[in-house]
């Protein structure tokens, strides 16, 4: 008989970290060749239809209309994918029996897991990443378009000094490209990661993706709105009463993902502190890092 | 690990299941104990719900056994690192459809810690053993059911192991990509790799394995060596080659003398072998090229 020719020691760390990293790569694969970056270009669309709307607004109005296009539309393909694309992903293997042979490899649970995630967590850095990128080019040609169109207005007027001129312009600017919108890309993508996981968790112990979908959706308009309504409704009460307890609970299970909403205040030009980002990012981080566990937890008694 | 191990070490098996929201058990496999050696091909038949599959998910550490042990080369087979030494071909398998099957070869080689030059070959050498050069750039969702289960039964063998499980390998094939798979059976045989292989069609599991244990309802009813299994302890078997019919009537008086002469005739080939003889065959000249031919000389002249 021929020689083995695959590594005996399977769970080296250089090994673990090969498979997740394949598992990951075939996920993105998977997930691109179900055409997913389509929206790409329909988002192309978007922000050149916005960058040309000609409307009666100010110079930084018309900036903040395609940052308020462009922001609104990656959040919403950053959700909507981290709940559809993500619940697809392992009933769809189980279906498929495509999960017998991959465990049936060298492969943990653990791996396969964490492969998944990597995967969709990868896709989604990347769509955004050309997203932003996208974006950012047509927002500084507008932005310099539109500077450069007042202060020949401006100056032209001869009302204004140079300093108001300057003043003037740096108010456009404001609206125009800066680090604040790497940071609401990075607030985006925190929030879909979280619900990634969250997804990836509900698909653990889901029969169908259509289940997946309709929880993960569930869930996420829950973590909206669990603190406002639990807020108004146990105003009057104690803090032993059901609602009070019930509250606590869904709060700690399901975060509150309003705290990931700093687009609405990058588009209007408000910066954002620092300490915000961090507070957002050990957040985002603990609930993947609890989600993924119960996941690997549910996964790893599952039978197929 | 032990080389002296047996390929597949099943003892006292049971497997109870409870479905959701029921108070009720199914016991889909009970005190079930079987053996594969090393480098024997072993059939595990049964007809449908008769706990093959179960037995096999619990080898592969897709399932946990209720009670009793499964072994791979002596190693526990629920652990991780058993599976390097292990192939799986399902029943039915689809794979990622949206991959090609050199693309698949490799997805499945590298989850196996194969990389650069070693894997490269590697994935020619199983196209090459499947038959399958010619469509390895084409994705999976343009591939035949044939040609889905050889890929299936290329990327079992992808890391080179020293056991090949295969549930159904046949199921829904036809009878030329059935002869396929069975012919790459009896290669594995050749190459001294061990096959534990679920099937309830007979005819094919007696072609190809070494040993067989008949399974129904999740209990062992019998199991041995193929041929001590169906062999007719007080028969005996005559077959000869060019009889007259003078010798012929001097054998079955001989017989009745002293036994009993249960039938005379000549042996039958079994209907697949008429099949694949008859459809490998090359194609005889049609009526159709005659008239066409005879037309054509008619419009030159």
């Amino acid at each position: 008989m021929s020689e083995p020719l695959a590594p005996i020691k399977t769970m080296s760390p250089g090994l673990i970290v090969g498979r997740v990293w394949t598992l990951a790569a075939s996920t993105f694969t998977q997930l691109v060749r179900m055409r997913s970056f389509y929206f790409i270009l329909l988002f192309a669309l978007l922000i050149a239809a916005a960058s040309n709307l000609n409307l009666l607004f100010s110079p930084e109005q018309k900036l903040r209309v395609i940052k308020n296009t462009s922001l609104g539309a990656m959040s919403m393909f950053a959700w909507l994918f981290a709940i559809v694309a993500t619940a697809m992903l392992i009933p769809r293997d189980l279906e498929d029996r495509t999960l017998y042979t991959i465990l049936a490899k060298p492969v943990s649970r653990f791996e396969y897991l964490l492969g998944k995630l990597c995967g969709v967590l990868l896709t989604i850095a990347l769509a955004l990443g050309a997203m932003l990128i996208l974006f950012s080019v047509v927002l500084w040609f507008r932005e310099t378009g539109i500077i450069a169109e007042q202060r020949q207005v401006l100056e032209s007027s001869g009302r204004f000094s140079e300093q108001e001129v300057a003043s003037e312009l740096a108010i456009i600017a404001r609206q125009g490209v800066g680090w604040n919108l790497l940071l609401a890309t990075w607030a985006i993508f925190l929030k879909s990661a979280v619900l990634v996981a969250m997804t990836i968790l509900i698909s653990t112990f889901a029969s169908s993706s259509l289940f997946t979908i309709i929880v993960g959706a569930t869930f996420f308009l829950i973590g909206h709105f669990h603190k406002l309504a639990f807020q108004s409704l146990s105003a009057d009460m104690d803090e032993s009463t059901l609602i009070t307890v019930l509250g606590k609970i869904i709060g700690l299970v399901i975060p509150d993902f309003r705290t990931f909403n700093v687009v609405d205040m990058v588009a209007v030009g408000v910066p954002i502190a620092p300490g915000v980002m961090t507070s957002m990012s050990v957040l985002a981080l603990f609930y993947i890092v609890v989600y993924s566990l119960v996941s690997l937890f549910v996964f790893f008694d599952k039978e197929f | 690990m032990s080389d002296l191990a047996p390929a597949v070490e099943v003892r006292n098996l049971t497997k109870v299941f409870q479905p959701s929201f029921k108070r009720e058990y199914i016991v889909a496999v009970e005190d079930l104990s079987l053996t594969v050696g090393a480098g024997e091909v072993y059939g595990l038949i049964g007809p449908n719900g008769s706990g093959k599959s179960t037995t096999m998910k619990v080898v592969l550490g897709l399932m946990q056994a209720s009670k009793g042990s499964t072994k791979v080369f002596g190693s526990d087979s629920g652990s991780v690192a058993s599976r390097q030494d292990v192939g799986f071909l399902p029943e039915n398998p689809y794979f990622y459809k949206h991959l090609s099957g050199e693309e698949t070869l490799k997805f499945y080689g590298k989850l196996c810690g194969l990389r650069g030059s070693t894997l490269k070959d590697r994935v020619d050498e199983m196209l090459e053993m499947v038959d399958l050069k010619n469509a390895r750039t084409r994705r999976l969702s343009g591939y035949s059911k044939g040609m889905l289960q050889r890929i299936g039964l290329a990327q079992a063998m992808i890391q080179r192991p020293r056991l090949v499980i295969l549930d159904e390998p046949t199921a829904g094939v036809d009878p030329v990509g059935s002869r396929q798979i069975r012919d790459l059976i009896f290669k594995l045989k050749d190459d001294g790799i061990s096959v534990f292989l679920c099937s309830h069609l007979l005819e094919q599991v007696q072609e190809v394995c070494d040993r067989v244990g008949i399974i129904f309802n999740g209990r062992m009813r019998r199991e041995g060596q193929l041929e001590e299994l169906i062999a007719i302890e007080d028969q005996t078997e005559i077959i000869v080659k060019g009889a007259s019919p003078e010798l012929i009537k001097k054998m079955t008086d001989l017989a009745e003398a002293d036994a009993t002469l249960i039938r005379t005739g000549r042996p039958r080939t079994t209907l697949e072998r008429l099949f694949l003889d008859e459809v490998g065959r090359p194609d005889p000249p049609r009526k159709s090229d005659a008239v066409k031919q005879a037309a054509k000389q008619d419009v030159s002249s």
